[in-house]
């Protein structure tokens, strides 16, 4: 029997209402084609003095993890592993406009420390004194998956007995434009931001959202590679393809939808469901997509406002298949499955 | 007869300023020399600073790795390219083999040397978009290794200064749990002016040659490189038959929690690492027959190091030194680089010298390796590599 393990609490900073789930029942919609977030008020989590030499990037993850951490009813977790796209291009570009600009001299340091990606797992450790594990994944959109499969190693192989995960990824003008004339985006999706934190715990709890159930990644799998990979996935957690309610997916309309199409033979009654119109998209974004997905199987519904296309079964079911198809290359299955 | 969970390393490529192959780097060791000189490829204003740079032009490796000179690449990636080329070839991988192989690399710039050119262009116009695509870490990953295949994944670790050894640490965690056979890990990074002049805004330069664990050590060189690993599993060596030159045998990876790029005083997260890399190869500090330090040459960095070493190994502290002094601070590369070096320690049979060191550390009795020691036989070494925001991370590879 394959070892159980909860997620005991997910939360985000995203372009809906942050660190609750009101997007459930009140989405925000939006017209243009670049949203940041909607920010918190930071002065819960941080103290004045400390936020003011900190990133926006920082304060969300700080944010979301220490609200993970407190809901999750957890202090240290064994393991802290981030994903992120573009770290902290704030502080990048601020570093990077004044050297190429004004030369190199004069620059300041704060930036440069920063800019490197690893500052969030980084800050979050030495904010909850955690001296555990300590990783952060850069692969564009499957950032948050690599840094989803690290803990569900780790968890597996009975190094750690939890973890905390996240995705942060921040969006300046700038590096808006540069998403666009980089051809990361299409043109209509929404271009957002994405600060999500996920508590993992294999022990038992009853405050488990689901439980995470597997973490499959592979770079241009052939359509039975992918059968081949989600049915050992259920088979080893006791389900069959009809126990699938759902699959959330990454599906913006665009022609890449096509990769997707493996879906109608593989979990042919399951609906669809898409978290872009609701949260946008960047690299982190794809963490919003398992967020959701946890907390629909937490509540066992799933809001109008992410159904894509319905299927037999307008349920939740036993569980949801998050598929996270990026760049028409890299693949990844997360299974999530009800309590 | 090992355990099925054992992970070996099949095969290794390398390029640094000690040597664009294997076979020069080692050269290079033999010889008791050093690669870093004074500024020439990087087009920097700061020419105070030695470096450790890869000895080529990017139209020189594009030449050797058969590269038309436009395509869009960047430094990092041509480096890692060379690296790659020879560890799949000294592993006598083909192309059809990577189809079921993974590929995780550390890098931290990214294609920053690239942006930094071309970043007023970005904003002004659309002459270098293509530029923006090679940007961000993944890209450059992806970049290297399709140059080579299409490999069954590619994931990339971004942990600074430890990018590289956590590659290579979860390459191993994958094997052993049975989810890949073969995974090729290691690390790119080639200098830019962004992180020059980041760690010039840290104050941790040195305008000499640097010197690790001396008591007069005043900061690090910035170097450039990469290296890959090829880690496989027994069944996958057996089925290839294929040898393994020797084990990784623990990965240890802790967290300082101290400071975004300070170490602690104690070193609490560099001990926390070496001590869970022995824990997991199962062995003892007196084991460890060498000991590649991070020794990075900046004050507060060896100081921190040495008293992690004393706190684990006591009195008994194995010959130690920093290959930094040769190859300069390969940053995100350095945890591959010094896995090959160690690699080529075992194999070879002599301690690597811990170059330009001359006056004992005051405050700790720590004396890095200055005798080569030809024919001395190596069973476990342990390598470290720490990075900023406290990410240490060690390795310890083992004889067959």
């Amino acid at each position: 029997m394959m070892k159980r393990i909860n997620i005991l609490s997910a939360e985000q900073i995203s372009i809906q209402k942050p660190l609750c789930e009101d997007w459930m029942d009140a989405p925000l919609s939006f017209t243009e084609n670049y949203v940041r977030c909607t920010d918190p008020d930071f002065r819960q989590f941080i103290f004045a003095g400390e936020a003011r030499r900190m990133g926006r990037l920082l304060k969300r993850a700080l944010a979301t993890s220490l609200t993970a951490l407190a809901k999750g009813g957890m202090e240290h977790p064994d393991a802290i592993i981030t994903g992120t796209g573009f770290g902290s291009v704030e502080n990048t570009e601020l570093f990077l406009d004044a050297m190429v600009r004004e030369g190199e001299s004069l620059l300041k340091p704060t930036q440069f420390m920063q800019s490197t990606h690893n500052t969030t797992s980084s800050l979050i450790s030495i904010h909850t004194g955690s001296h555990g594990y300590n990783s952060t994944y850069s692969q564009k959109h499957l950032s948050f998956d690599c840094a989803l499969h690290d803990a569900w190693l780790q968890l597996r192989l009975g190094r750690i007995h939890s973890a905390l995960v996240g995705a942060h990824d921040e969006m300046t003008p700038v590096f808006h434009t540069f998403m666009r004339k980089a051809r990361f985006l299409p043109d209509f999706d929404i271009c957002s931001e994405a600060a999500v934190s996920l508590l993992l715990s294999d022990e038992a709890s009853d405050k488990s959202l689901c439980t995470l159930g597997g973490v499959w990644m592979k770079s241009r799998p052939s359509s039975d590679e992918i059968l081949a990979a989600l049915r050992r996935m259920l088979e080893e957690n006791g389900l069959d393809t009809e126990d699938v309610g759902a699959v959330m997916t990454g599906m913006d309309g665009s022609e890449a939808d096509a990769d997707y199409a493996f879906l109608d033979q593989a979990l042919p009654g399951a609906a669809k469901l898409r978290y872009r119109p609701l949260f946008g998209d960047c690299f982190s974004a794809p963490a919003l997509g398992v967020y959701a997905a946890c907390h629909c199987l937490s509540r066992g519904k799933i809001p109008a406002a992410l159904m894509f296309s319905a299927g037999d079964r307008n349920t939740c079911g036993k569980a949801i298949l998050v598929v996270n198809i990026a760049q028409r290359r890299h693949c990844s299955l997360t299974l999530l499955c009800g309590n | 007869m090992p355990d099925s969970r054992s992970v070996y390393i099949s095969g290794s490529g390398i390029v640094c300023a000690a040597g664009l192959c294997t076979r020069e780097v080692l050269s290079t060791l033999l010889a008791g020399t050093c690669g870093i000189a004074p500024v020439r490829y990087l087009q920097t204003g700061h020419r105070e600073f030695p470096v450790g740079e890869v000895k080529l032009s990017d139209a020189l490796m594009c030449d050797r790795l058969g590269i038309p000179e436009d395509e869009i690449t960047t430094r990092t990636a041509l480096q890692g390219m060379m690296a790659l080329g020879e560890a799949l070839e000294n592993a006598g991988l083909s192309r059809e083999d990577l189809r079921s192989a993974g590929f995780i690399s550390g890098t931290t710039v990214g294609g920053m040397d690239r942006s930094e050119n071309c970043y007023l262009d970005f904003i002004e116009n659309d002459s270098k978009n293509a530029y923006l695509r090679t940007h961000d870490c993944g890209s450059c990953s992806e970049m290297i290794a399709d140059h080579f295949g299409d490999f069954a994944f590619i994931e990339t670790i971004s942990t600074a200064c430890s990018s590289a050894a956590n590659a290579i640490g979860l390459a191993a965690e994958m094997i052993r749990a049975g989810e890949a056979e073969i995974v090729v890990a290691g690390g790119a990074e080639c200098i830019t002016r962004f992180h020059l002049n980041g760690f010039n805004t840290l104050m941790i330069l040195d305008r000499r040659p640097c010197r690790p664990f001396d008591a007069e050590r005043a900061g690090l060189n910035l170097g450039e490189g990469a290296a890959y690993l090829v880690l496989e599993s027994e069944e996958s060596l057996r089925r290839r038959g294929a040898s393994p030159l020797a084990r990784l045998s623990g990965y240890g990876n802790a967290c300082d929690a101290f400071h975004q790029t300070a170490s602690s005083p104690d070193g609490e997260g560099a001990y926390l690492a070496m001590c869970k890399a022995l824990d997991d190869a199962g062995l003892r500090p007196e084991d460890i027959d060498y000991i590649n330090a991070h020794g990075t040459g900046t004050p507060n960095n060896d100081l921190s190091e040495s008293r992690a070493m004393l706190r684990l190994f006591g009195e008994k502290l194995p010959p130690m030194s920093s290959t930094k002094s040769i190859t300069g601070h390969t940053t995100s590369a350095s945890g591959a680089i010094e896995s090959v070096i160690c690699l080529l320690a075992l194999r070879e049979k002599f301690l690597p010298v811990n170059y330009g060191w001359s006056t004992p550390m005051a405050e700790v009795p720590v004396r890095p390796n200055m005798d080569i020691s030809r024919g001395t036989v190596l069973r476990h070494v342990l390598c470290n590599s720490f990075g900023f925001g406290g990410n240490d991370s060690s390795l310890v590879i083992s004889a067959l």
